[in-house]
């Protein structure tokens, strides 16, 4: 390396042939480099961050559950009757609703904003009944958060997953309004994918919940 | 989470006064900058919304030392009565989640969302508005956890665990507030981390390749990566705490089984989380500290790749050695023993590369010039950067010893207070001092007192190295963690002493330090700085001071991670014959 020292009084390096590149404060601007707009994709990308934020949060939710777990003699307790019915009927509306979201992007990607507007609406229904089923899930389980840990880690897992849910509803509902006024189009819309990626990431939740609820945990 | 991120988006629709068609990409023709950030308030300027940060991590530095020299004055001379052993572990208790939650993080998270635009040529943040929600976001739970020990005792510890503040005997709205508060101050730290990130990976100004990012801001890079996994793991383990206090959960209580959880999940969750989290608040400060150096050796850095490579290295590590801090170990010991020594070896690499390039700057047949070195050595960032070195030292030996002993005794006494002091306060708020005095001239266009400096750094770094000193002496006399008063029998009258001195000392420095920041910066009375005053190497110092509110006019040509070195090259060798005279400054 054979960087030659610079006095320290120098304060803004002057070019010395018309040349070279001009710097502040009075230089011309030079072609190119100025700092652009953020390129495409940002919203999508700030959205996976948070994403990826949040999944560690339920990642702490899950450690407690299984190290709970591992250690308790029975589990869930003996007089813990919880149905597989109702989440069977949710992991089927989220796997519909990943269709019809993803639906709501590739209609938007061709400028369908008609197709776009239907699928999301689509999508907010298959919401709306999954946030009933999973309040139908609260009511009847029979136990309550302070009866025993699994009461507790049980609706702490469902009522997770309901907030990003209700969360989601909202973010879709304003993403549809969005539509119907014309803002997405083939080469614009981000926000568009951005929330498409956080209902599917409300949907992975989701799977995640009932994995370790029900798939590792013997019912009945 | 995600409507803030998509209603952020909404500020790049298409208003009235915009053209519908806009050059996006960043690598297009030249374009006007000025338009979109200056119609914006000033409310979502990065350098102001950073500068708030920084305002109020100082605010909190001040409480956390008042609070500390309470504590030290209580322990200078045996059996003083000046606190109560309750009060005492209240102090304890606020010092620490003070310190780490509500100075540290905020310190780094104001500077990185201030200094990295800069340095990567962006106009601003990525999403500026979110940036605004989260300082607001952060002062409402910096004041939630402020108000914590007024509502009721908080006298827990601040990893929360001695007693684990379940329901059962600890009632009182104060821990509430503490655990809430501190929810929302890692929820804001985690946007403004998403913020910072997403700005470095979509908004680098062309040419600018994520190699040729400078030190400090991919030092923020990593920092944000390691918080954006860690803090989140706070935010669930607080939030399940909440949940055990209010509604008699009971998962962090009574005994194992189903009807009642297991005490010995918190410390583990809350170290996994902690941890990571403490070593990603010294992050920023190498990366700083490598800046430093580098702009005052008038040279690159040694290996810039092996620097950005170490600093990955501390935060991927950073991430094995959690159960080092927790006293009822998990099976593994010798797994995590390993852990929390592999994470000390990148530092340690850090440093080498640090003390190569003053070798080099030093050495008149690569190009150095001694005596210009040795006058850059009077520069207060230099001698802040420099101040750094025997507190890193210090804490990284005390934490081969801490590491080696892990789970065991070093980790239930003041050997551990020691280390954590030397690593994670002393380091990190050296490297955090040292970014104010070279990044403060830039972000406020006034430069600190040179005086007042150099007294400061003698106060901060001698009582910081008293301190530590006396606290690993205590660790080996075997004086426990919390204890609050102590006999004249138990032999720890001068070790105490010392620590108390130290502390004093260190805190009279951080004060005059405040006390300078205001007479510099906020009255208005310091030098002005001009644009680039210590003839930096980067970005930053190729628009004025303060940077006009879309940071830069126009950028010069970047093709290396020093484009302000290469102009001044450039510029003393003119009539090259070489096409290319810029060498690539150990990047490309």
């Amino acid at each position: 390396m054979s960087i030659v020292a610079v006095s320290a009084t120098d304060n803004l390096p002057v070019p010395a042939s018309g040349d070279a590149p001009v710097v502040l404060p009075t230089g011309e601007p030079l072609p190119g480099p100025v700092p652009g707009r953020p390129r495409r994709g940002t919203s999508t990308i700030g959205t996976l961050l948070l994403v990826t934020a949040d999944a560690m949060v339920l990642g702490a939710v899950v450690a407690v559950y299984i190290a709970i777990k591992e250690g308790a003699v029975t589990w869930p307790p003996s007089d813990v009757q919880v149905g597989t019915y109702i989440p069977t009927m949710i992991t089927i509306t989220a796997v519909m609703s990943a269709f019809s979201v993803q639906w709501g992007i590739f209609a938007a990607r061709r400028n369908d904003g008609r197709n776009a507007v239907m699928a999301l609406i689509l999508t907010l229904f298959l919401g709306l009944a999954m946030a009933n089923l999973e309040w139908l899930s609260f009511v009847r389980s029979g136990f309550g958060f302070n009866d025993h840990t699994y009461g507790t880690l049980y609706n702490v897992l469902i009522g997770y997953h309901l907030l990003h849910l209700l969360a989601a509803i909202v973010v879709v509902l304003v993403l549809a309004f969005r539509t119907m006024a014309g803002h997405f189009s083939t080469d614009r819309h981000d926000a568009l994918r951005a929330g498409a990626v956080y209902w599917q990431y409300t949907n992975i939740v989701w799977f995640v919940v009932v994995t370790v609820l029900f798939l590792l945990s013997r019912h009945g | 989470m995600a409507m803030t991120d998509t209603e952020v988006e909404q500020g790049d629709q298409p208003g009235p006064q915009r053209p519908p068609e806009r050059n996006r990409g960043g690598t297009g023709p030249s374009q006007p900058v000025a338009d979109l950030p200056d119609a914006w308030p000033k409310g979502t300027d990065h350098k102001y919304i950073g500068s708030l940060f920084v305002a109020a991590a100082l605010l909190f530095l001040v409480v956390g030392v008042v609070l500390s020299l309470v504590m030290r004055a209580q322990l200078a001379t045996p059996e003083a009565t000046i606190v109560g052993d309750r009060t005492y572990r209240q102090l304890f208790t606020m010092h620490g989640v003070v310190s780490v939650f509500l100075f540290l993080l905020p310190v780094w998270l104001g500077l990185g969302s201030a200094i990295v635009p800069l340095q990567i040529g962006a106009a601003r943040l990525a999403f500026p508005r979110l940036h605004a929600m989260a300082f607001w976001l952060f002062l409402a739970g910096a004041a939630m956890v402020t108000a914590a020990p007024i509502a009721s005792d908080v006298f827990h510890g601040w990893a929360l665990s001695d007693p684990i503040p379940v329901k059962l005997g600890l009632p009182g709205q104060g821990p509430d507030l503490l655990l809430l508060g501190l929810v929302l101050v890692c929820m804001a730290a985690v946007l403004v981390v998403v913020n910072i990130l997403v700005t470095i990976l979509q908004l680098r100004a062309p040419g600018m390749t994520l190699r040729r990012v400078p030190v400090f801001s991919w030092s923020m890079m990593v920092s944000g990566a390691v918080l954006l996994l860690a803090l989140p793991v706070l935010i669930g383990a607080f939030g399940m705490l909440f949940v055990d206090r209010h509604y008699g959960a009971s998962l962090f209580s009574g005994f194992t089984g189903s009807r009642g959880g297991n005490p010995l999940i918190w410390p583990r969750l809350f170290w996994f989380g902690a941890y990571p989290v403490l070593w990603a608040l010294l992050i920023p400060a190498l990366g700083a500290v490598s800046e430093i150096i580098a702009t005052f050796a008038r040279r690159p850095l040694f290996s810039r790749d092996r620097a950005s490579a170490a600093l990955v290295g501390i935060g991927v590590l950073s991430f094995a050695g959690w159960g080092s801090e927790v006293s009822t170990l998990p099976r593994a010991r010798l797994l995590f023993i390993l852990g929390a020594l592999a994470v000390l070896a990148p530092v340690a690499l850090l440093i080498l590369n640090w003390l190569a390039t003053l070798r080099s700057a030093g050495s008149a047949g690569k190009g150095g010039d001694r005596d210009a070195l040795r006058g850059s050595f009077r520069a207060t960032p230099m001698l802040w950067a420099l101040g750094m070195l025997p507190v890193l030292a210090l804490g990284l030996a005390a934490s081969v010893v801490s590491a080696l002993d892990a789970g065991r005794n070093a980790h239930a006494n003041y050997w551990q207070v020691g280390q954590q002091h030397a690593l994670f306060f002393g380091a990190a708020t050296i490297g955090a001092v040292a970014a104010l005095s070279f990044w403060g001239p830039k972000l406020w266009g006034r430069r600190l007192s040179d005086a007042l400096g150099k007294l400061e750094i003698l106060a901060v770094v001698g009582g910081t190295l008293l301190t530590v000193l006396g606290m690993l002496l205590l660790g080996v006399q075997d004086m426990l963690v919390h204890t609050s008063t102590f006999d004249s029998g138990d032999d720890w009258d001068i070790g105490n002493l010392v620590v108390s001195a130290g502390a004093a000392i260190v805190g009279l420095g951080l004060i005059v330090l405040v006390l300078d920041l205001l007479g510099s910066v906020v009255t208005g009375r310091g030098r002005p700085a001009g644009a680039d005053p210590w003839s930096g190497q980067t970005l930053e110092w190729a628009t004025p001071s303060p940077p006009p509110r879309h940071n830069f006019d126009a950028l010069p040509e970047i093709r290396s991670g020093t484009p302000l070195l290469d102009l001044r090259v450039g510029q003393s060798r003119p009539a090259q014959p070489e096409p290319d005279p810029v060498p690539d400054g150990g990047t490309a």
